[in-house]
């Protein structure tokens, strides 16, 4: 029987190993790395949306002294492989396969596409090296809206296609669509908009390549969010055998699913350390980072809604057109990811659902934080439209909606089980936190003064791991991979392909590890980011909760079992009567039989004692999800809208989250805060803006707004006590589901205050001049 | 190219820097301090916040050559023995951070703030620190930590 | 985003700096703060051939009053007038603007006379000197040649500072018993430049406006005196109704630009919002001052 760990660390705020370093600004992060011989690059890139480019002359730019190599998009080419982003040839989405090159060679796709690398003994000469290159474009007619694109007539971005449609346009039912169309009381259509904003994470894009042409071995020191990924990337665009490409990455500077494999220009970046037999570095500024790594979200709904007149939510039919950009990374994958959320944890029993992703002269679509966050926006939208349509409270609608935890577990009418669910208990928790007849009272004192106060709420769950499915394992990438030791000094590590950028993995794995197996927090280490000593792995999808916990649970429950086995030797007593507690080993019962944890590895490894058990304290341990199970939460919004200037402000804002048993509960508050800061910014700051010819025009800080000290308020989180699905693993996601529920609840808020004036919202981003224009345009009609 | 010497965490440092070389890559690249972090170049996001004869500056808006004469700390000057001073512990303590990029920044705005308003009020550290940009926390915890040192700089 | 080639001078007196600009002319920027320059030659969208470095000139570095005036040194940082209280009892005005610039971090580096000879018309500074009349003091080698605010912001980011002369200080008049003042913005962030600004200044006798100055940052090219709306309320009691009608004048004959952060239309529905707040809360001020 297995022992039940004494839990010290798990469900304790401990301290984080990382933070000594970081604090004293001794983090490594990919800019930080300096190698012997290493040059600097910098990227020409398309000034504009749509072109051809006739001709690039890079002879002045290779006299300029201090400039080692010039490289266009036609060298790469017979340089590279040729291939698509990483990404999306991992998840794959079907649809067309666009056919482009590293960087471009004869169209330009986007304001930023590169076109040439300069590389020079310093970032500095190899920008003056960039501004020396010549290219002479034909400008080409820009693709800048969904509209546009979805026009067969429009000028193909892709040669090898017809068209600018490039997702697979299909179309699903689920339930009985029409039929329950039919019988509703209610039928309501809306368009929604989500609006183009992008990842930013304080760290751009970047890596040093150096290349070994005596071995011809290819070290990558990388940002990334998985080194295998990355690794998988470099060896098959740059066609080097995987096993002579190693891909280190140290502290990484936030991701949000940004640095996912290898871009275009770190794979242009490694093409030119291997042709130079010399390290090259490349981190992208805050221009490049802005306007060519990529955006996300720009999509737009058109929904049909049927109701009772009692707000049963009976069914939704939804067409959506995603804005893709140039090239394609995630975008693609997104909508069936969405078709299957739509429902969220409602008895919704129809589901229509017709997705077309297009083409257009912008950035690609990335993954972003919860890349199919916009189900939820809509969703959580429409309820409250329809609660104001039908005269009825959005709260209430919800709880009336919300389906029942029963056992077997209520199906999404998409398929999955909402086993283990606590969406009431979520919204019912931030009512009553919030106390919202005490609010309404205030509100109307308020507006009778004049100002405007506005609450909102939305729910949501998240696939983090998501429940077990039929077909095996819990969550989006399969099984996860973990290598534990035993070392003749006590200490046990870890050996993750999970790479922590924010997520605080060093710390968390740890606690569960320690306590498992049985030693203080301090002698576990947990190591991160070698593709030589590493399994693979990836950080995203908020899976690493369930599954690297998981793994790191089961695999040091293995480790101890091995190292009791051995022990149960030394100590002549069977291995159920030992414990492992505290770093020592010892008879339960009899403590002054203990033998500390690092005496008995150093006997295994001396080979003294010849025994009939494993002395090699390895174990390489895999972890399927277990039950695994689904996050979620409810949030509530009270904002400020001043009617005079659109200026909102969000006064309160109280989470319940239900993320299954924590680990660290300031890492998952964390969490949680970040990215509610990073939907409030959606909603009033941030806006990936392109004009009517394809020009980007939030390419500095100046103009692509985040949200600051000044706008963020206190979050209050409340956690709700989990519905435990698995004997051991109840460790669920966090990572996304702040920036999922938060615009819509701050966007339900803030047209609750405006609905004096008869404001309906419509669309996700609301600065100030459109928060005026809502009321004029309400007033007016 | 230009000879300067700055006094860098009280030690005389000497560069030769072409002058328009900002003071975060001469820092990061002449003298191997990489603690200072580059987040955008355009003076918005604070993480190359460094202090300057006393005064919080962004070290990406002044050149190097005009630091010669001045006194420059940065990150790795406020704990040089490796023992954490009271802002760094109470960060620490206060879970302040989360990826680290930022961290720098606000280490040092937050320390130049309270040498200035040791008895300052979470609105009034918002504001001063509204001027440094976090995409990870949210903010909070990094208020808590400012607070916290507040709180025990005030007892000790 | 790495500051193009160019070369450098650090001139050690006020003659050395203006015999430079004589030399380079256009070729050159003068390089005070640098929070508004090297941002600029960062993009690449800023090439002078030649920086001239004006940090050494500690004369230029000064806060005095003389009969009514007082005059700031182009070199003042932002932090040492905010900081001041010289300011703050003799150009309220400033020192109301002067927490709104930026960020600390920027006040440390950032200079009087560098945000004015920049001119920004989204600026506070700018707004501040035009409400208030200020006086812009030039030198080059042929001597000095003082520009009233009035004639000083030609355009964006363009003075009528010749490529030859150097602002060596900004004369700014000393507010008189009575005076309240405000400076109102709408700004996305704390901190941001403003979408629109107002700088507001009234002076009160015996409860009736005597003095009234109101010029709005971020509607036009250069800041905008609001004549119309002062001429309203000079001689006029402050009311509600007043302040309406101020508003009202004095977005009359606006014409705001467009961007991100507005069209048109809004721009104007704020800066009329502005009036009405500046007004009032300058008003209160005023009160308490006299």
């Amino acid at each position: 029987m297995a022992q039940i760990a004494a839990e010290r660390y798990t469900g304790a705020s401990i301290k984080r190993s990382e933070d000594p370093r970081i604090l004293t600004g001794r983090g490594r992060y990919v800019d930080d790395l300096k190698l012997p011989g290493m040059l600097h690059a910098a990227f020409v890139r398309s000034p504009l949306a749509h072109g051809r480019v006739l001709s690039v002359d890079a002879s002045a730019a290779r006299e300029l002294p201090g400039v080692v190599l010039v490289l266009t998009g036609a060298d790469l080419e017979t340089m590279t492989i040729r291939g698509q982003d990483p990404l999306f040839a991992m998840m794959g989405a079907g649809g067309p396969m666009p056919d482009y090159s590293l960087l471009a060679t004869d169209t330009v796709r986007f304001v930023g596409d590169p076109v040439a690398i300069v590389v020079a003994e310093s970032r500095y000469l190899a920008e003056d090296g960039c501004d020396l290159i010549e290219v002479d474009y034909e400008d080409l007619p820009p693709v800048v809206s969904a509209a546009t694109a979805l026009d067969p007539g429009s000028p193909p971005l892709f040669a090898n296609l017809g068209d600018n449609i490039i997702g697979p346009h299909k179309r699903d039912e689920f339930g009985d669509v029409a039929g329950t169309f039919a019988a509703a009381d209610v039928v309501a259509d809306f368009h929604i908009d989500v609006h183009r904003h992008q990842n930013v994470p304080m760290e751009g894009r970047g890596c040093v390549a150096s290349f070994d042409p005596d071995s011809g071995f290819m070290t990558v020191y990388a940002a990334t969010q998985s080194v295998h990924v990355t690794k998988m990337a470099v060896a098959s665009r740059l066609g080097i055998e995987p096993d002579k490409v190693r891909v280190l990455a140290g502290d990484i500077g936030g991701s949000f699913g940004l640095k996912i494999g290898a871009s275009r220009e770190e794979l242009a970046a490694a093409a030119a350390s291997r042709a130079l037999g010399r390290p090259v570095k490349w981190t992208e500024d805050r221009s490049e980072n802005l306007a060519a790594s990529g955006q996300a979200r720009e999509e737009s709904f058109d929904v049909r809604a049927a109701v009772s007149k009692d707000g049963d939510l009976l069914g939704l039919d939804v067409q959506m057109v995603l804005d893709n950009g140039a090239y394609p990374v995630m975008g693609t994958m997104v909508p069936s990811i969405m078709e299957m959320m739509l429902p969220g944890p409602y008895k919704l029993a129809a589901l229509g659902f017709e997705s077309t992703a297009v083409a257009t002269n912008k950035a690609s679509y990335i993954a972003y934080r919860g890349p199919w966050a916009s189900e939820t926006f809509v969703r959580e939208r429409v309820i409250d439209l329809l609660a104001a349509e039908l005269g009825l409270d959005p709260l209430e609608i919800r709880l009336r909606n919300i389906a029942p935890r029963t056992d077997p577990p209520h199906m999404m009418v998409t398929g999955r089980p909402l086993v283990g669910v606590t969406s009431a208990e979520s919204l019912e928790r931030v009512a009553e936190l919030v106390d919202v007849p005490a609010f309404r009272r205030r509100q109307a004192s308020e507006r009778a003064k004049g100002r405007y106060l506005g609450i909102g709420m939305a729910t949501f769950i998240e696939g983090a791991p998501g429940p077990r499915s039929p077909e095996g394992s819990s969550g989006l990438m399969g099984m996860e991979h973990m290598r534990l030791t035993l070392a003749s000094d006590g200490v046990v590590t870890l050996f993750t392909g999970q790479m922590p950028h924010g997520q605080s993995h060093q710390t968390t794995l740890a606690q569960i590890a320690a306590d498992e197996f049985g030693v203080p927090f301090g002698q576990v280490r947990v190591v991160v980011g070698d593709t030589d000593v590493v399994p693979f792995g990836l950080t995203g999808g908020s899976r690493s909760a369930t599954m690297t916990g998981g793994v790191a649970l089961h695999g040091a429950r293995q480790l101890r079992g091995k190292v009791l086995d051995f022990a149960s030797a030394l100590f002549e007593a069977s291995a159920q009567d030992l414990e492992i507690a505290d770093g020592d080993v010892f008879v339960r019962g009899d403590p002054d039989s203990a033998m500390p944890v690092a005496e008995v590895a150093r006997q295994a490894a001396s080979g003294e004692f010849s025994v009939d058990a494993d002395t090699a304290f390895e174990v390489e341990a895999a972890y399927d999800g277990g039950e695994g199970g689904w996050s979620g939460g409810s949030h509530c919004a009270i904002v400020e809208v001043d009617a005079e200037t659109g200026i909102v402000t969000v006064e309160r804002y109280v989470a319940a989250e239900d993320c299954g048993a924590l680990i660290n509960p300031a890492v998952v508050e964390g969490q949680i805060r970040g990215g509610i800061a990073q939907g409030i910014g959606a909603v009033l700051l941030e806006r990936s803006a392109y004009d009517a010819d394809g020009n980007y025009q939030s390419a500095t800080f100046m103009d692509y707004l985040l949200p600051t000290a000044c706008d963020v308020p206190r979050i209050e989180i409340s956690h709700l006590e989990t519905v435990p699905l698995d004997a051991d693993v109840n460790f669920r996601g966090v990572g996304e589901g702040g920036m999922i529920v938060a615009p819509p609840t701050v966007v339900n808020a803030i047209e609750d205050a405006l609905a004096p004036f008869g404001v309906r919202i419509y669309e996700q981003h609301l600065p100030p001049a459109r928060i005026l224009e809502l009321i004029a345009e309400a007033d007016a009609g | 190219m230009a000879d300067i010497t700055v006094s860098v965490n009280g030690a005389a440092r000497t560069g030769s820097v072409e002058p328009r070389k900002t003071l975060a890559d001469f820092l990061r690249d002449d003298l191997d301090l990489t603690g200072t972090h580059v987040g955008c170049e355009h003076g918005v996001c604070g993480a190359c916040t460094v202090i300057v004869d006393g005064r919080p500056v962004r070290s990406c808006l002044m050149l190097a050559v005009q630091a010669a004469g001045s006194e420059v700390t940065t990150i790795e000057g406020l704990a040089p023995d490796g023992a954490l001073g009271t802002l760094q512990q109470a960060m620490w303590d206060s879970h302040s951070f989360q990826c680290g990029f930022c961290t720098p920044g606000f280490v040092m705005q937050a320390t130049a703030y309270l040498g200035e308003h040791p008895d300052a009020g979470e609105q009034e550290i918002r504001e001063a620190l509204s001027g440094n940009i976090c995409r990870c926390t949210g903010y909070q915890s990094i208020i808590d930590g400012v607070l916290l040192a507040a709180q025990r700089s005030r007892e000790a | 985003m790495k500051l193009p080639y160019v070369e450098y001078e650090a001139p050690t007196s006020v003659a050395e700096a203006v015999g430079l600009l004589a030399e380079h002319e256009d070729e050159a920027s003068v390089l005070a703060g640098g929070q508004s320059l090297i941002p600029l030659m960062a993009l690449r969208l800023a090439r002078p051939a030649v920086l001239i470095d004006i940090n050494g000139l500690s004369e230029l570095s000064l806060v005095k009053v003389t009969d009514g005036r007082v005059t700031i040194g182009a070199m003042t940082r932002e932090y040492v007038a905010e900081d001041s209280a010289t300011v703050g009892d003799t150009v309220p005005l400033l020192a109301a603007a002067l927490p709104l610039i930026g960020h600390e971090a920027i006040r440390s580096r950032g200079t009087i006379g560098g945000s004015l000879a920049h001119a920004d018309p989204a600026a506070e500074l700018p707004a501040v000197a035009v409400a208030l009349d200020a006086e812009f003091v030039v030198r080059s080698l042929s001597g000095d040649r003082v520009v009233p605010a009035s004639e000083w912001f030609q355009g964006y980011l363009a003075t009528s500072r010749r490529p030859d002369e150097m602002l060596v200080e900004v004369r700014f008049p000393a507010a008189r018993p009575g005076t309240g003042v405000a400076f109102e913005e709408v700004a996305r962030r704390h901190g941001d430049f403003a979408i629109v600004g107002l700088a507001v200044s009234l002076t009160l006798t015996e409860g009736v406006i005597t003095d009234a100055r109101l010029a709005f940052a971020g509607i036009g090219d250069v800041p905008v005196r609001a004549a119309d709306a002062e001429g309203l309320l000079v001689g006029e009691r402050p009311s509600a109704e007043l302040f309406d009608e101020a508003a009202r004048q004095a977005v009359a004959g606006i014409d705001p630009p467009a961007d991100l952060n507005g069209s048109s239309e809004y721009r104007k529905k704020i800066a009329a919002t502005l009036v009405r707040r500046g007004l009032q809360r300058a008003a209160d001020n005023a009160h308490g001052r006299q």
